[in-house]
């Protein structure tokens, strides 16, 4: 079977940003090009109320990834989750639709 | 720009929840009209990558002077491709699958969904339809155009979404209204410069490989 990239050129050329975008994850945080710095949500919250104030906000759960520490680990199970999930979800109101005709 | 659990008050957590709660039952109705088209069922896969992409985008924090970070959101980008109903669907769904990782809250999902995916993703969306016809009349070519709209567009949705944001932890009592606006809007200028360029260019690489992947061109106006 012969695949034709050039026909599914936009899925392949976003599965690529998705493999670029993964190699930057891996090595990014490592080589200080990318930032674990806070973003501008929690910049605000710790400016005004401290780091220690913003830790200790009370949740009634604990997200159950939350073990995940490392961000290539943690980009690559959201990534197939989020797919699976939006796949899903699109394609049911798909079948909904094809379903009502 | 991602809420936490227990940082908004109630009412504004419930008030949130419901808008959202409403605007994804309006969205379901609006998609399934959406994929009337026969072809419409061919676009799926592409969805379901677009949100691995803009997943993927979410975990890179680029770094912004002054010790913050910033990173996609998505919400015009994804609208401007897919509909603004599309696109509230989408982020919606990302943000659940960010709550189970701790990156925003579970209860403060319809406050994230409300700022990335109603602000971000549908009001940008009518920010770019704008851009857009003012734009028409210049002589600039179409991928020109919505290219340009949507960086500009997907710029101003992130500054409002900061805005809103601010609002709401105003509302929470955890910063006065107007340090939080105030200090969001400020990070989000920088912030923002990222999203505009990274949604101005994948509009623009679309345009380029496969323009009919734009399904909102009619709604843009620039359908030919």
């Amino acid at each position: 079977m012969k695949l034709n990239l050039k026909k599914h050129r936009v899925l392949t050329s976003l599965l690529l940003i998705i493999v670029i975008l993964l190699v930057m994850i891996a090595i990014g945080y490592p080589l200080g090009i990318l930032s674990e710095n806070p973003d501008g949500l929690e910049r605000v919250l710790i400016d005004h109320n401290g780091e220690s104030w913003l830790e200790n906000l009370a949740s009634f759960w604990v997200p159950f990834l939350s073990w995940i520490e490392n961000n290539y680990i943690a980009a690559i199970v959201g990534i197939l989750l989020s797919t699976a999930i939006i796949f899903a979800v699109f394609k049911l109101v798909s079948y909904r639709k094809n379903s009502r005709e | 720009m991602h809420i936490p659990d227990g940082l908004l008050d109630p009412i504004t957590t419930i008030s949130l929840w419901v808008i959202i709660v409403v605007i994804l039952i309006l969205a379901y109705f609006r998609l399934k009209k959406s994929f009337q088209d026969e072809h419409s069922d061919k676009i799926v896969p592409y969805i379901g990558v677009l949100a691995a992409v803009i997943f993927a985008f979410q975990f890179v924090n680029y770094p912004i002077p002054g010790g913050t970070s910033g990173h996609l959101v998505g919400g015009t980008l994804v609208a401007v491709i897919l509909g603004p109903w599309a696109s509230v669907t989408v982020l919606f769904l990302i943000l659940v699958v960010q709550s189970f990782f701790g990156d925003g809250g579970i209860t403060a999902l319809g406050a994230n969904a409300f700022n990335m995916g109603i602000i971000g993703g549908m009001v940008g969306f009518y920010i770019v339809i704008g851009l857009v016809r003012i734009l028409g009349k210049t002589s600039m070519r179409k991928e020109y155009r919505v290219t340009v709209a949507t960086a500009i567009g997907s710029y101003i949705a992130i500054l409002l979404a900061a805005s809103v944001c601010g609002v709401e932890l105003g509302l929470a009592g955890a910063i006065p209204m107007e340090i939080a606006i105030s200090t969001m809007v400020f990070w989000h200028i920088f912030i923002g410069i990222g999203e505009a360029v990274i949604s101005g260019l994948i509009i623009f690489y679309i345009y380029k490989v496969k323009p009919d992947l734009i399904i909102t061109e009619s709604y843009l106006g620039v359908k030919q």
